[in-house]
């Protein structure tokens, strides 16, 4: 893997270097930002997150769990209570609902890690600890050719420092 | 060319743009916000004394466990006291940082960025306190796991349609979704602490914790959509645990118990109390770590009025449980109520009344909803209330059922005040530990309110933000 990385100090000198390097089509952009900016996500115009979609299936696996533990269970050790029945859905919404939440979140956490990639043992190239401070970076990953053609459209952005990793 | 301007405005005068107006830039974020971090010789003194609290604690609940229950002042039929009181007080302290991270959060009300973090600290530490209780209630508190239902040995299974075992599972999520929350949003926190570390040890534990983050665009995407959704579905979690905690006592048949108006009235009660605790907390906070341009009075008067609203609605209440008493023609409801308010257990009703209802009508004005002296006190007067509250449902109901012969009375013994007194002392040793190693205040959320550095020069100068004096959180 081999590219540029460009570091602004200013977030508009960032989105214009985001916008120059995709109307270029040079390769593939990563944003370093300290917090998420919705002018970034609109330079970079990404993809839907598909992390809802583990709320729903967690979700909807927790509250099938949580109904049938408490109906297999009171099946399988009845306890008879005033003659009422043995296995009783609305108390037993209880459970549904307990469990559509806990797996449904935790789900939605591994969605967050699988498609975040985390966690990650190394930092890889492109990283730099200011990122995380008050700056941001912008790295473009492409061919040898056009390193140059990247770190000149980066500079021209207003990028304050501009190096080449691999 | 892309253009960000924004427009002057006069320091601490919260705005779409500007709602931190002294604080200048990310830099300035991280460095305030990290330097609570330093330890001090208040934080170490505080921390012994929350320890010498606990260990009283310990030491109480192992005379208890070899001299038995009879150590912890039941009196037959009141056989709950102070152990549920404490247990359900706890739960209810957890409520407002789940409250005030998640439902606040969805309805995009700005007063919460920089108090959500101790919220939500405050809420894993309680519902951890809370969840002791009950297992200290028990005579034989190493059998508590047979709440749980897992294959065993005995083949047995607990009783599903139980409100206790509804119970397990309610606080078991709870605690599991608010400590998720917690330390999901954590991670780009940790990141920044990882970036400024030079210890090397730390340095190393900060990198495992905060699993690589390397703030992408795409990180920022997936856990914005991840933190929306576990607010979305912690929302009715925080709802329905206070319920299903309602539910131990409104499934019962006994008077002052058996009403509809329990699981409203308790989540109300609960977010009333937790907000108290955040005052309690918070307040202190700001003051020692001179944050008051953080956490500014505009975000207290805001909480203020959630504590308000809260505090009339749990006001609303009590007074329903009377007119429903008298309206419904029962003579043991009649009776029992009576006996709350003008008999028996008349001081611990009015202490409730006076707490909860009366002494927080001071928030209609303006001018001690900011004022943070004030506040902090009436928090301690609402944890009192809150407490007795609890103390209120839960010994003279016991202590005045149905059968006039079975009417008797309930003094907590030396061994319930230190279990808690200790209780405070387990809380308040998590909570020094965690604001000593991690932020109090949400860095990375707390930049999203603060205005990016851009090429193009706006009026949120440095020149604004020297004009405010961060003391008294005032525009000079």
């Amino acid at each position: 893997m081999r590219g540029v990385l460009g570091h602004f100090r200013e977030l508009d000198n960032a989105v214009d270097a985001i916008t120059a390097l995709k109307t270029a089509r040079l390769g593939d952009v990563t944003v370093f930002t300290p917090t998420p900016r919705h002018e970034l996500e609109a330079a970079v115009a990404p993809p839907a997150s598909p992390v809802r979609r583990y709320m729903l299936f967690g979700g909807l696996a927790g509250c099938v769990f949580g109904y049938w533990i408490a109906i297999w269970s009171s099946n399988y050790w009845p306890l008879v209570v005033g003659g009422k029945a043995i296995a009783s859905w609305i108390p037993y919404t209880i459970f549904g609902f307990e469990m559509f939440v806990m797996i449904g979140a935790l789900s939605t956490v591994a969605g967050l890690f699988i498609h975040a990639r985390i966690p990650r043992l190394t930092m890889t190239v492109g990283y730099d600890p200011r990122f995380s401070s008050g700056d941001y970076g912008v790295w473009i990953e492409c061919a040898p050719d056009r390193l140059s053609a990247a770190e000149e459209l980066l500079r021209k952005n207003g990028a304050v420092e501009v190096r080449g990793e691999r | 060319m892309a253009t960000i301007a924004f427009e002057p405005r006069r320091p601490n005068i919260a705005s779409a743009n500007v709602q931190l107006p002294a604080v200048r830039d990310y830099e300035q974020v991280d460095a305030e916000i990290t330097a609570t971090l330093r330890p001090s010789k208040a934080w170490f003194v505080m921390l012994m004394i929350a320890m010498l609290c606990l260990a009283g604690g310990i030491a109480a609940w192992m005379y208890q466990i070899q001299q038995g229950l009879g150590v912890a002042g039941y009196n037959p039929p009141v056989m709950w006291g102070v152990y549920i009181i404490t247990f359900v007080f706890w739960v209810g302290i957890g409520h407002a940082g789940t409250l005030i991270s998640a439902i606040l959060y969805l309805f995009r009300a700005g007063f919460r960025t920089t108090i959500y973090r101790c919220a939500e600290a405050m809420t894993v530490f309680a519902v951890m306190t809370a969840g002791l209780f009950p297992i200290l209630h028990l005579g034989r508190p190493w059998k508590f796991f047979w709440l749980i239902p897992y294959p065993n040995w005995r083949l047995l299974w607990p009783q599903f349609k139980s409100p206790l075992v509804w119970d397990v599972f309610a606080i078991t999520t709870y605690l599991t979704i608010s400590t998720t929350f917690l330390f999901v949003g954590l991670i780009p926190d940790i990141a920044v602490l990882r970036d400024r570390e030079k210890n090397p040890t730390r340095k190393a534990i900060l990198s495992f914790l905060s699993f690589g983050w390397r703030n992408t665009e795409r990180e920022w995407r997936h856990f914005a959509r991840a933190y929306l959704f576990l607010a979305a579905v912690s929302t009715p979690l925080v709802l329905s645990v206070h319920s299903v905690v309602s539910f131990d006592f409104a499934m019962a048949l006994t008077p002052g118990w058996h009403t509809t108006i329990f699981p409203p009235y308790f989540v109300a009660g609960a977010i009333f109390s937790g907000v108290g605790m955040v005052f309690t907390i918070i307040i202190p906070i700001r003051k020692y770590f001179r944050l008051q341009h953080y956490v500014t009075l505009n975000h207290l008067d805001a909480a203020a009025k959630l504590a308000l609203t809260t505090s009339l609605i749990v006001g609303c209440a009590y007074l329903i449980e009377f007119f429903i008493a008298w309206y419904g023609g029962v003579k043991a409801e009649q009776d029992y109520f009576l006996n709350r308010v003008f008999g028996q257990w008349w001081w611990a009703a009015w202490i409730m009344l006076t707490c909860n209802m009366i002494l927080p009508l001071s928030l209609f004005s303006q001018k001690l909803r900011r004022n943070p002296a004030w506040l902090w006190i009436l928090s301690i007067f609402i944890n009192i209330g809150m407490w007795f509250e609890r103390f209120v449902i839960v010994v003279p109901s016991l202590s005045h059922e149905f059968e006039p012969w079975q009417w008797t009375t309930y003094a907590p013994t030396w061994v319930d005040y230190s279990i808690l007194l200790g209780s405070f002392g387990w809380f308040f040793m998590w909570f020094l530990l965690f604001v000593r190693q991690l932020p109090v205040i949400a860095i990375s959320e707390t930049k999203e309110i603060v205005p990016p550095r851009v090429r193009h020069t706006h009026a949120h100068t440095l020149a604004d933000a020297e004009d405010f004096e961060p003391q008294t959180g005032r525009a000079h």
